[in-house]
């Protein structure tokens, strides 16, 4: 795990891949987490093997407290969820959680991992500035990417994974 | 069960006439050996040809019919058998093979009737008396066991574990000092023990405990320690346990301090030290209380991970003391997150006071780190430590019956951390004591989402939906954890699982499912006879293995068996369900609704016990498939009567109710809700003398029960109307009578003492209402009695209001409904209260997925 510039968090954290005995946890997380409701085709995709190493759960002192989740497209990663419940907030659980998959794509092979991108809604600055602190940029602005919450309007980050020369 | 394995018939001479060809004798010699080394097909083979010759040679019978009931063949074979015992009843061989056929019908009684007959005739036949000791153990005859055992030792001297055997036979005939010295010689004499023989070091601890048991003290510890030195003893914390037990001295400390730091979370070290300083837990005083608080914080240096002894040390202290001492305990358990902290400090509820302090405590403790906005980043202190808090008090509420508070806490857990499937768990309790059902259902189902591996939540989710009578509903989620490819209730009664089986049962009656009710409470019984049944191998192996101090322990428990809470229950249901059927014959016949076997709009219609010979059966075929040897078990019948319809068709209910309740064992009968059953059969049978036995049993355990109070009123009655008793029977039932009742007291009177004395009590009101029926109250006012259940001042419990409605309903009273829509506004998050189709929709709603709120739909 990367260990962050931060003095560490009192609690214990960890990570889980997800199953079809815990998906329901996500599903919970979900529903609290975000304004939108996920298909079941979406958590069917997330429990595939070659997302696994992309989609995990968040653990604070082994309770489940929020989860990242990602779809492989081509050779792009696409980072569709992370969030952490609001009392968790703060305590770089969310910074630990995406270092954890910028780590686990640079280190993928089959394919090599480009490109990491991601919709912010344009009212979320917090969210913007978040990732940009993890090397991401603004690639541009998805108008009218949500169809039922207003802004409707959606930035497109991305980050460019390095792979080491070795790979 | 290993019944072949005792079996041997062989080493004895066989003992054909003299008159006998030499090549027949030699035969018959040849068909024992076959058998022995069962060779069953040869077996049979041989004796066809000897009963060419010899047709009417009983013994030659005998062992064919045995050879064929291996075979098999069992009716053709045991018919064969008693043909032969008929040619010669002068032969052991022949009373043997009959013994066997018992033994294999687990008749043991006859069987060793059957043995008895073969010793008179061939009185030293080592193997026969060896059979009869292990029957005698069986069936307890610990009188004869002894002259078995010494005609054993007395053929068989050389042998130690003859010697043990008799030293065993004179323990449990209770004479402890005969057994020491049969113990004590055998030491004499043993030479050349292995050390480190672990069946010898059984047999050391066997004769310490023997020597302690009569209280020679000093000699039990000589023993041990010079085994010890020698090399002897393998099992040393047991060394340490004995040692500790028995010294008063500093050396006893030792022993403790030993063990404790071997194990130091075992509470009993602790006790054993604390008593060898003269402490007892018992009865404390002020000075013993500080002594033993201080002994143990002692502790906190030599083991500061360890908490069984601060557990020990709540327990021991008393006001501010407790206060100082429990703060930092329960502040650790929830800083660490230990979900089991609540159920710990629970049982220290018993005492208001501590009670008290740690609501106090740990209310203090949620004010200290509740968030200002639980929807904002916790900035006071770690957040898991606020949600244990909650999750606390929680339980902590509901286990005062406060449910609203409780259900209030668990909803502001929720929104804080939502994933915790602990919260709905508690929740789902919480709703099925407030008697909601259908409510903890669901909850339930929310925790076992969270976490689909948790055995636990998919155990206690599968019993929630029998409690709200969801049968096949239970079963598709137990099948989740069960053996794959066999019915989860099959599986469940293959392991015995006596939990399931009660709340099955349970759930078949509450949806008066009589039938299949009755058929597993039958089941239940049927795995209390097995477990008695596999004693049966240990007589013999433990022995062997001199693994005596297990054994005996084990004979015990056997013994009490019968006294087993679920056993008990099975036995006190199985008795009712044949009572009801009694008193309303009606019942069976709407069983039996013409051209449709489905009962109860099929909802008790429980793909259910055929499990009972399939278990059985599945045990026979796996001994089928490694030979052709069948055993000498009879193979299970079929079951012709799955739903259980012939079974509850009994024309002997009452007799069927008094034979299950007679199987309980004596501790069993220690029990009013046994004693009242028990009453009622034998009244019914108009059993007189019986029933009174039965309530003054009850009676001595408590006089004013409301079960007992009715018995009084309906067995004075009974005394007094009846005629068909003679005189003296009768004499002695009215002076019980007047021992239960002053008989200067009418029962009118009686009855409305009892009211006055109990009119708070909504269970002592229901019986005083009960009895006023009986003597023929107007209708009118044994519901205004009813009625004064719900004013203020009484305590009504749940369970009692749906009594007090399920009598309503049995008097068939109108004003039935009306208590139940009182009720209902009574225990504000009941749902039992509501009417049958509201429940009937909250039950098919509750494990339907809920419909989620419109949100956008993305991906």
């Amino acid at each position: 795990m990367a260990s962050s510039a931060s003095p560490a968090p009192p609690g214990r954290v960890s990570f889980a891949s997800l199953t079809h005995q815990n998906i329901g946890t996500v599903r919970k997380l979900n529903s609290v987490l975000f304004p939108v409701k996920y298909s079941d085709k979406y958590y069917q995709d997330i429990l595939q093997t070659e997302v696994e190493p992309f989609c995990q759960l968040i653990y604070y002192n082994d309770v489940p407290i929020g989860n990242i989740c990602c779809r492989l497209e081509n050779k792009e990663l696409y980072l569709t969820t992370l969030g952490v419940l609001a009392p968790y907030r703060s305590r770089k659980l969310g910074s630990q959680a995406l270092q954890r998959i910028i780590e686990a794509a640079s280190l993928h092979n089959k394919p090599q991992i480009k490109r990491i991108s991601l919709h912010v809604q344009v009212s979320n600055g917090d969210a913007k500035r978040f990732y940009e602190s993890h090397g991401f940029g603004e690639a541009g602005i998805h108008k009218n990417y949500y169809k039922k919450i207003t802004p409707q309007d959606a930035w497109i980050l991305e980050k460019i994974i390095e792979h080491g020369p070795g790979q | 069960m290993l019944v072949s394995a005792n079996s041997t018939l062989g080493t004895y001479p066989a003992c054909p006439p003299k008159s006998w060809h030499k090549k027949e004798r030699k035969l018959f010699s040849e068909l024992l050996q076959a058998y022995e080394q069962k060779q069953l097909s040869k077996g049979r083979k041989i004796a066809d040809q000897i009963l060419k010759k010899q047709p009417q040679h009983g013994e030659t019978m005998c062992m064919k019919g045995l050879v064929m009931v291996h075979l098999g063949e069992r009716e053709a074979g045991i018919s064969l058998i008693k043909d032969g015992m008929r040619k010669d009843l002068q032969s052991h061989i022949c009373w043997h093979v009959w013994a066997l056929v018992q033994k294999g019908e687990h008749n043991y009684e006859e069987a060793l009737k059957s043995y008895t007959m073969a010793l008179k005739i061939d009185k030293d036949n080592f193997n026969i008396i060896r059979e009869t000791s292990i029957l005698q153990t069986h069936t307890r005859q610990f009188d004869v066991l002894l002259e078995s055992r010494i005609h054993m030792l007395r053929l068989r001297p050389y042998s130690r574990v003859h010697w043990v055997g008799v030293a065993l036979a004179y323990k449990l005939v209770g004479n402890t000092a005969e057994a020491r010295r049969y113990l004590d010689h055998m030491e004499g004499f043993l030479r050349n023990v292995p050390p480190r023989d672990i069946e010898y070091g059984e047999l050391v601890f066997f004769h310490v405990r023997v020597l302690e048991e009569l209280g020679e003290f000093q000699e039990a510890l000589t023993l041990l320690d010079k085994k010890a030195k020698d090399r002897m003893l393998v099992d040393r914390p047991a060394i340490a346990e004995c040692r500790g037990e028995e010294e008063w001295t500093e050396a006893a400390e030792q022993s403790w301090t030993e063990l404790i730091d071997q194990n130091p979370d075992n509470q009993d070290y602790y006790k054993g030290f604390l008593a060898n300083a003269g402490i007892d837990l018992d009865s404390l005083t002020d000075e013993s209380r500080t002594k033993a608080l201080g002994i143990l914080e002692e502790f906190s240096s030599r083991h500061p991970k360890t908490n069984t002894y601060r557990r020990l040390a709540l327990k021991i202290a008393e006001g501010d003391k407790f206060k100082e001492l429990v703060k930092p305990y329960i502040e650790r358990a929830l800083e660490k997150g230990i979900p089991s902290i609540f159920s710990d400090v629970k049982n220290l509820y018993t005492d208001p006071t501590k009670l008290q302090s740690i609501q106090d405590i740990v209310e203090d403790i949620r004010l200290s780190v509740s968030p200002k906005d639980q929807a904002q980043p916790s900035t006071s202190g770690d957040p898991t430590y606020y949600l244990w808090t909650l999750y606390f008090l929680a339980q902590h509420y509901s286990s005062l019956g406060r449910y609203e508070k409780a259900l209030e806490i668990l909803h502001s857990a929720m929104e804080h951390t939502p994933t915790l499937p602990e919260l709905y768990m508690t929740k789902a309790r919480v709703l099925k004591r407030a008697g909601d059902p259908y409510g903890a259902v669901r909850a339930m189902e929310e925790a076992r989402k969270l976490d689909g591996q948790d055995r636990y939540v998919n155990t206690k989710s599968g019993k929630y939906r029998l409690r709200a009578g969801m049968i096949n509903e239970a079963d598709e989620v137990l099948t989740l954890f069960t053996k794959k490819g066999v019915p989860a209730n099959i599986d469940l009664l293959d392991m015995q699982a006596l939990h399931y089986l009660t709340e099955v049962g349970d759930a078949h009656r509450r949806l008066k499912g009589y039938p299949l009710a009755l058929k597993t409470y039958y089941a239940i019984q049927k795995l209390f006879h097995n477990f008695r049944e596999e004693q049966y191998d240990f007589h013999l192996y433990s022995l062997r293995r001199s693994m005596l101090g297990s054994y005996v322990a084990m004979l015990g428990w056997e013994d009490d068996l019968h006294s087993h809470p679920a056993y008990i229950h099975a036995a006190v249901w199985t008795a009712r369900i044949w009572i009801l059927l009694y008193d309303d014959p009606s019942i069976i016949k709407s069983l039996h609704p013409p051209g449709n076997a489905s009962s109860q709009k099929g909802e008790s219609r429980h793909r259910f016990l055929r499990f009972r010979v399939y278990h059985i059966t599945i045990r026979f075929i796996v001994r089928a498939k490694q030979n052709e040897d069948k055993g000498l078990e009879a193979p299970p019948g079929k079951d012709d009567d799955p739903e259980g319809l012939k079974l509850v068709s009994a024309d002997d209910p009452l007799e069927q109710a008094s034979k299950v309740l007679g199987s309980l064992g004596e501790l069993g009968k220690d029990n009013i809700e046994v004693n009242a059953t028990m009453f009622d059969v034998a009244i019914r049978q108009k059993k007189y003398l019986k029933a009174t036995r039965e309530l003054r049993r009850a009676h001595a355990r408590d006089p004013h029960h409301p079960e007992v109070h009715v018995r009084i009123v309906q067995l004075a009655r009974t005394v007094a109307s009846v005629s068909d008793v003679p005189e003296p029977v009768k004499s002695v039932l009215e002076a019980s009578v007047a021992e239960l009742k002053p008989a200067e007291v009418s029962l009118e009177v009686f009855n409305s003492q009892y009211l006055q004395r109990h009119s708070l009590s909504a269970s002592g009101i229901l019986a005083s209402a009960k009895v006023s029926q009986m003597l023929d109250t107007p209708r009118e006012e044994v519901e205004n009695l009813l009625f004064t259940t719900l004013t203020d001042g009484v305590q009504l419990r749940l369970e009692d209001a749906l009594e007090i409605l399920s009598y309503l309903s049995t008097i068939q009273s109108p004003r039935a409904d009306e208590f139940r829509i009182a009720c209902d506004a009574r225990f504000t998050l009941s749902k039992v209260f509501k009417g049958d189709e509201e429940q009937a929709v909250l039950r098919r709603q509750c494990i339907d997925p809920r419909d989620e709120s419109e949100v956008e739909t993305v991906f």
